[in-house]
């Protein structure tokens, strides 16, 4: 008892409710996406499946299942994340909190009726933006309010001097409305001229990963390593270095999805050549987080899992965007592997490490079942590999038959079949995963709070503020 | 990094330079490019679409077509794109100034549509329509955008569509497209990118010169 009261501070305890709102809302809507992801790849396999349902048409069902991950899943889990670690190393507990509810109930009503503008046919059709425009404007006031406690605490903390975990969490919050709203303007409100949009599209997109989700992951990863290792981030003097990196050149990769398109080939260039200069920041990366292979905890499974999923994206990207290569893989599934090695592969096992490790300190009581959580990070683990390796088999077969004019496109669809077959039970194993998630979640809040985490946890309280 | 307001003027910073490299200067280069006037054939290029096109382009943005469908044409040499009959030439920047959303897409599961509207191939509004209903290959059936009913009691509409086959409706049924379907159809139609404007043509090496004879 007397080791957890050192460790459950107010902190955390004040932050109880607000913080289990987000992480409840998050892996519902993980459950959801991720069922509308393996309705979408079903219908891959077999195209008469629901084809008759308007609401449920393939290209819609892709739009619902991205918003549903991306804005369901990783804003209400990043949130919490975040929130709570600008908590923690502000040194004070979080202030305005009710701010925080509020906006989780208005995102959320958000999201969800973006997924159902989506299925009603209000979407636009704009990558990582489907959903219909008269929803973007409330999700953004949302972000809003629920961004204030994060703000406060930021400005409010103790010690001046900021830790990496900080610069990524802040980062995330200031940016991701900027670069929202900025995106609402030039394709939603006030379109682009012709072929600027998909270059805004682009940067958009690219944006939304590399100076929002990535930000996010990271700043837990840089937080969670030294802290459960109980060991100072190896040279962390490059840890600045990597940080911008990733915020100025982060989102001039986006041009690198236009390459032999109908935009000047300078924009394909500058998009190559940042990709290349990007893997800096993934090196730095892999160093200053290399503590996290030493594998003590599930939650440092999960970030380490996360971590490589993230360093080995990076370097694919770079890879992938010459030229050479990008003739054969463009247009094809090979993309989609990209997008959900960054999305599942890193950002979320990251974030996943972030929840077993915050969820027993809020509620103050360890998780009830270890086996639970095995079973959940085996489900992650062999979901993300078939998921992505699957993707990444098909996009290979699919480019070079798409190169190959003597092969009619059907044929290419029976070659890449059996590569698809992998990636949907990938993506089944990743639900199954996350229902143990659910199931797990439930039965913690469930119980009655009589054996507090002292076991579990044993780090003193010191570590958090003055860990820069 | 101890200084807050610095920092945050620096992560603006970025955000911005990103946002002026990326967007802006593409902006500065294409945002005045004007149609081609073409002095042999008397008119201007590319070619206004009909306004029910525009209402089609809304059809194909809500139903997430460009999930599946690209419209963009690589130059020859990259990829097979015109082996394939999907266009002559490259797609430029100039193809599209006309349209309201532009529809680059994502990937090939189905065919590139830049040039949906200017096959060779006789490829006219019935055998779109007919396309939408039934699908084909890999592509599902749209049913939903078209609308069977009776004609007991009044004269078949000017717009069914004729089916054969094992689609044919059941005996006093007939099957015509709602709005959407020939809004859809007309957008399709209206998606051609034959004109080769002089930005598409390749660049030829330059050829050796030949010793001249006296």
């Amino acid at each position: 008892m007397t080791s957890a009261q050192t460790e459950i501070s107010e902190v955390d305890s004040t932050a109880r409710f607000p913080l289990s709102l987000l992480l409840a809302f998050a892996v519902l809507w993980a459950l959801a996406g991720g069922a509308l992801a393996l309705l979408n790849y079903a219908q891959t396999l077999d195209p008469a499946l629901l084809a008759d349902c308007a609401l449920l048409t393939y290209g819609r069902v892709r739009g619902m299942q991205e918003t549903a991950l991306v804005y369901g899943w990783a804003g209400n889990a990043g949130f919490a994340v975040a929130l709570w670690l600008l908590g923690r190393l502000s040194g004070a507990p979080l202030r305005s909190l009710n701010w925080v509810v509020v906006g989780t109930l208005f995102w959320n009503f958000g999201v969800a009726l973006a997924i159902g503008g989506i299925a009603g046919g209000h979407g636009t059709s704009i990558v990582l933006l489907r959903m219909p425009a008269y929803v973007q404007w409330f999700l953004l006031a949302a972000f809003a309010a629920i961004a204030v406690p994060g703000v406060l605490a930021w400005t409010g903390r103790a010690h001046k001097p900021m830790f990496a975990a900080q610069w990524y969490a802040v980062a995330a919050l200031f940016l991701f409305p900027w670069l929202f709203s900025a995106a609402h303007v030039m394709l939603v409100v006030a379109p682009l001229r012709g072929v600027l949009q998909p270059v805004a599209e682009a940067w958009f997109a690219q944006s939304l990963w590399t100076l929002w989700m990535a930000p996010v992951a990271l700043a837990a990863a840089y937080y969670l390593v030294p802290k459960i290792t109980g060991r100072a981030i190896p040279s962390y003097d490059f840890a600045g270095l990597g940080f911008w990196t990733l915020l100025v050149i982060g989102a001039w990769t986006g041009g690198r999805h236009l390459i032999g398109g109908p935009v000047p080939a300078w924009i394909a260039t500058i998009g190559i050549v940042a990709c290349a200069v990007l893997t800096f920041h993934y090196l730095v990366v892999a160093i200053n987080l290399s503590g996290a292979f030493r594998r003590s905890g599930f939650t440092l499974k999960f970030v380490a899992f996360g971590v490589a999923a993230y360093v080995l994206g990076g370097f694919a990207d770079a890879v992938l965007s010459l030229r050479s290569v990008a003739e054969v893989t463009q247009f094809t599934w090979m993309s989609q592997a990209q997008s959900q090695l960054a999305l599942l592969g890193a950002f979320s096992m990251i974030v996943t490490g972030a929840i077993y490790f915050l969820v027993p300190r809020i509620a103050n009581q360890p998780w009830v079942s270890t086996p639970l959580i095995r079973a959940h990070y085996a489900a992650a683990v062999i979901g993300v590999i078939a998921l992505v390796g699957g993707l990444a088999a098909a996009g290979i077969v699919q480019g070079r038959d798409l190169n190959n004019a003597a092969v009619a496109l059907v044929d290419i669809a029976t070659h890449t079949r059996p590569w698809l077959l992998v990636a949907a039970a990938g993506q089944a194993l990743l639900l199954v995963g996350n229902l143990v998630l659910a199931a797990h979640l439930v039965r913690l809040w469930t119980t009655k709070p009589e054996t507090p985490a002292a076991e579990l946890i044993r780090e003193p309280h010191a570590m958090e503020a003055s860990a820069s | 990094m101890r200084n807050g307001l610095l920092f945050f003027v620096g992560l603006f910073a970025a955000l911005v330079f990103s946002w002026a490299g990326v967007v802006l200067w593409p902006n500065q280069q294409l945002a005045r490019l004007a149609p081609l006037f073409d002095e042999n054939e008397g008119k201007a290029f590319p070619l206004r679409a009909p306004g029910l096109a525009a209402q089609g382009q809304q059809v194909y943005a809500d139903l997430g077509c460009a999930v599946c469908h690209t419209q963009q044409v690589r130059r020859p040499g990259f990829g097979a794109d015109k082996e394939r009959g999907w266009g002559e030439h490259q797609s430029v920047a100039r193809d599209y100034i006309y349209q309201t959303r532009v529809h680059l897409g994502e990937s090939r599961v189905g065919p590139d549509l830049a040039n949906a509207g200017g096959r060779k191939a006789p490829y006219d509004e019935e055998d779109l329509l007919k396309l939408l209903y039934a699908g084909a290959g890999g592509m599902p059936s749209y049913k939903f955008l078209f609308e069977q009913r009776s004609i007991a009691n009044r004269q078949p509409s000017d717009h069914a569509l004729p089916l054969y086959g094992n689609l044919t409706p059941p005996v006093g049924q007939e099957v015509v497209p709602t709005h959407r379907a020939r809004a859809l159809v007309a957008y399709l139609l209206s998606l051609k990118q034959t004109y080769e404007y002089p930005e598409a043509r390749p660049v030829e090496p330059a050829a050796p010169k030949e010793p001249e004879k006296q």
